[in-house]
């Protein structure tokens, strides 16, 4: 391990009586509009080792920091406290602050009494004061007890993954491997594009989605810097920030790319994507990337513009006939008896992009999904109007193939629900796709009537409002209630019944195909994935942003990131920045070189360890092992790049021979004795 | 809703009034806790889609629109509510509360809204003769000779197994209306023939 500056030890003359400073933050009127600053500061000063004690508008500010600083100098501080918001927010700065007044910045130690303080005991004045007069005494007796600590760089390897090949995924892996890193992409799927690429048209601006997209699949599919493993997923994680050790399990494709029929001695072989074989394999099964409303075999490419261009077995569903084998010929590109392969790959960095999934709407039974043939899903919908699709782009309704002269849209299907069926959230982007649906009925069929049922049209983004004056122009009808039941007539026709909120009036519509503007959800793999690489999820199953608006793309993983729905519903253009900020953030520690790990790892103490190795198994991090030491006695050793200072070996250890370095037992038991002792020692 | 200015023309006058909603003036602020209160529903989170009335069997067939009962719950428009005829023409399907995207359920707000309007003894007349057919026969409403005979027909007993068959139940039933102060109610509202 590397250490960035000297060790205690070396640093020669240790103080013996700490003295401690005490900063009392108003944080404007967040504290000092509760409690009474200025009777902490006072009572700071009647406490062991205090020194100084001051109260300041704001700790954080250039003058405040220089308080701290000039204390330092001018009293001989041994350490530091602040009493003001959270170390989530400006930890960093007070401990930048005491490093520039010349003390070890693990010499700092915050006491939270806005956040745990102030703001909870809004309206109990005293009470609120007492708590932060008790805070402020168990940091102090902290304070005396800190040591000098020095964190520790580790290596960063010059490599990323991304999980996930989405669009977000797609721009996230081209970003990184433009700055010179390089990238492994990962896709479950057979093809990289993920939900854009299943996309007809794009708002507000109407060009066409795959046009504008398979550029980027293309490019992404033969950069040098991308290493794209499609059908494949993320098996196991193993390691920590700037060492990620992460098995990649690739499913059975059952054929061979060109380079794979290289690398076995198959002159010129490898899938060239003629589809020889789909023409001749006897096995038809529903294409699910067209959700089941075309049929695909056994051996099959999604669509026609697939990256890679390499044909899929579905195991599930060949019968081994080995016809394909036959019309294969001579490329030899088929391998009726792969298997699944496992590799593993170090990385320093990874970013999810796992996506998102319709939500299954047949639970909200009002709607008649799945019970009613012309009730369809918004992506269907998608699929059915795409000139790529099923229908070569001419809408039908499913129950006779006839050109519907009436939609119906029902916005907000299962969003903004919190009976817990539906999401409680709002699904971000089906108010305005729902607009481009209505623009592409009335567009492609003359005379058809769209009518648009909404609680309220949320066009937020740039020229978004303006696209929803184009729609009301080109006479798509909007009717203001949520839609309350749908009945199936006898013709397959659809009664929509709802109330137009405005008119004060109930209101029933026959139309000829209903689509239902679903809520989505993560994707199923996401909750998998971010177990693996130990990333949070809000209570709506996304994935937790480190900050929800200061660091919209970190999680509280040190070197993993998000980029894209994976994190919360968005449309395209905030996908794409999204994708393109995740990357930056990806790349700083890598094009650094190393990082800075917090030195609070577990330390064994030689002596004291008894060599039972009961404490490995419990280390959630791998962290622990067993050797033989200098004496030849068997003892444990950490590595402490891998050790996050979670404590349970050192709250375990039988013989107390585990110390958690910046929470050691004494330190930890004054913090408590300060609290139930009032001060007393 | 505030007061009308003077013109000589009534029919003018009416016309002309001053609708503005003025909260200062119309809101009851401790409308919404109580109808919270009775009806056990957070009706202040009601955000206005229309579900209910959209599911109720009785809009299509009336004035009564349930959406707009939550919307004066949270404006605090309690006289305009209570003395509302629409009040009363909930069915209490609770189709509406089944379908609430928001989880809330409307027909205990009327529910809630019918138990403050008795207590101050605003009751449709028709609601008060049902307490009286109640008290007289055990039955909102009665067994008639036409429902016997198509009771006959159909191989059952001319009376149910109720009060019209146990008529010695009657009184039990007469001491409850009377306990509760509902046939009292009924008498004097009926009297003030209101």
């Amino acid at each position: 391990m590397v250490y960035s500056g000297k060790k205690a030890s070396e640093g020669g003359d240790a103080p013996v009586e700490p003295r401690i400073g005490v900063f009392i933050c108003h944080c404007g009127t967040n504290i000092a509009g509760s409690l009474d600053v200025v009777a902490v500061k006072e009572y700071a000063l009647t406490l062991p080792h205090v020194v100084v004690s001051e109260n300041y508008a704001y700790m954080c500010s250039t003058p405040g920091q220089n308080m701290i600083h000039d204390a330092i100098e001018k009293d001989h501080l041994t350490g530091v406290v602040v009493a003001a918001c959270t170390p989530r927010l400006h930890e960093p700065t007070f401990r930048t602050a005491t490093a520039n007044g010349g003390l070890n910045p693990f010499r700092f130690e915050m006491a939270n009494i806005r956040d745990q303080g102030s703001w909870v005991h809004m309206h109990d004045w005293d009470g609120g004061t007492e708590k932060a007069k008790d805070a402020v005494r168990i940091a102090v007796a902290k304070a005396t007890m800190l040591e000098d600590l020095y964190p520790m760089a580790v290596p960063v390897e010059h490599r990323a993954m991304v999980v996930g090949a989405g669009v977000a995924g797609i721009q996230t892996s081209m970003d990184l491997a433009k700055a010179g890193i390089e990238t492994y992409l990962i896709e479950k799927e057979p093809t990289i594009g993920g939900r854009m690429s299943q996309l007809d048209k794009t708002f507000p601006t109407l060009d066409c989605s795959q046009c504008i997209l398979s550029p980027k699949m293309a490019e992404a599919g033969r950069m040098p810097g991308i290493r794209l493993f499609t059908l494949a997923e993320v098996e196991s994680v193993e390691g920590y920030i700037g060492n990620f050790d992460v098995t990649i399990r690739r499913h059975a494709r059952g054929v061979l790319t060109p380079d794979e029929a290289a690398a076995k001695g198959i002159v010129g072989g490898g899938c060239t994507g003629c589809g020889d074989c789909s023409q001749v394999c006897p096995v038809v099964r529903p294409n699910t990337w067209e959700f089941g409303m075309a049929p695909r075999k056994a051996i099959y490419i999604q669509h026609a513009q697939v990256v890679p261009l390499i044909y899929t077995i579905d195991f599930d569903a060949c019968v081994k006939c080995g016809l394909c084998e036959t019309a294969c010929g001579t490329k030899k590109a088929i391998d009726l008896n792969m298997e699944d392969e496992l590799f593993t790959v170090k990385v320093g960095t990874v970013i999810l992009a796992t996506g998102y999934e319709t939500f299954p709407i047949e639970e909200k039974s009002e709607w008649g999904y799945k019970l009613y043939d012309n009730v369809i899903s918004s992506l269907e919908f998608e699929r059915l109007i795409c000139a790529s699709g099923p229908t070569i782009g001419h809408l039908v309704r499913p129950s006779d193939g006839e050109t519907p002269m009436s939609v119906g849209f029902v916005l907000c299907a299962g969003s903004r629900d919190n009976t817990g069926i539906g999401k409680p959230y709002c699904s971000r982007f089906c108010c305005m796709y729902s607009l481009k649906h209505a623009h592409q009925v009335i567009e492609k069929i003359p005379g058809c009537k769209a009518y648009l049922f909404y609680m309220d049209i949320r066009s937020f983004g740039k020229a978004y409002e303006e696209f929803y004056y184009r729609i009301q122009h080109e006479g798509a009808k909007f009717i203001r209630g949520r839609v309350a039941q749908i009945q199936e007539l006898p013709n397959k026709n659809l009664l929509v019944i709802a109330e137009d909120t405005l008119l004060g009036m109930p209101v029933e519509i026959e139309v000829d195909l209903v689509v239902l503007a679903a809520a989505v959800q993560p994707t199923a793999e996401t909750e998998v994935v971010r177990r693996l690489f130990g990333v949070s999820c809000s209570a709506d199953k996304w994935l937790l942003e480190a900050h929800p608006k200061l660091d919209p793309c970190g999680t509280t993983t040190a070197g993993v990131y998000l980029a894209g729905v994976c994190q919360g519903p968005k449309d395209i253009p905030d996908t794409v920045a999204q994708a393109e900020g995740a990357a930056s953030a990806a790349s700083i520690p890598i094009h650094s070189g190393q990082v800075e790990l917090e030195p609070y790892y577990a330390q064994c103490v030689e002596a004291l360890c008894a060599g039972c190795g009961m404490c490995v198994g419990q280390c959630p991090y791998s962290a622990l092992s067993m050797i033989v030491n200098d004496d030849g006695r068997t003892v444990m050793t950490v590595t402490a790049a891998k050790c996050k200072g979670c404590g349970t070996c050192g709250g375990f250890c039988p013989g107390g021979a585990i110390r958690m370095q910046h929470f050691t037992s004494p330190q930890i038991l004054a913090q408590i004795d300060a609290f139930f002792l009032g001060g007393e020692q | 809703m505030a007061s009308a200015k003077a013109y000589k023309d009534a029919g003018l006058s009416a016309r002309l009034a001053d609708r503005y909603y003025r909260p200062a003036q119309d809101s009851d602020p401790t409308f919404v806790g109580d109808v919270e209160r009775i009806s056990g529903t957070e009706a202040h989170i009601c955000y206005q889609c229309g579900t209910c009335t959209g599911s109720c069997p009785s809009a299509p067939r009336s004035s009564y629109r349930i959406r707009n009962f939550m919307r004066r719950t949270n404006l605090g428009l309690k006289e305009l509510s209570l003395n509302d005829p629409d009040l009363w023409l909930c069915t209490t399907c609770y189709t509406c509360s089944d379908r609430c995207p928001r989880d809330l359920i409307p027909t205990d707000v009327i529910m809630a809204m019918r138990n403050m309007a008795a207590a101050q003894g605003i009751l449709p007349k028709n609601m008060l003769g049902t307490v009286n057919f109640i008290y007289q026969t055990g039955h909102g409403v009665p067994n008639s000779d036409g429902n016997r005979a198509a009771r006959v027909k159909l191989g059952l007993e001319p009376e149910p197994e109720t009060t019209s068959k146990y008529p010695e139940y009657l009184p039990a039933i007469r001491k409850i209306l009377e306990a509760y102060g509902t046939k009292q109610l009924a008498d004097k509202v009926l009297a003030e023939g209101q």
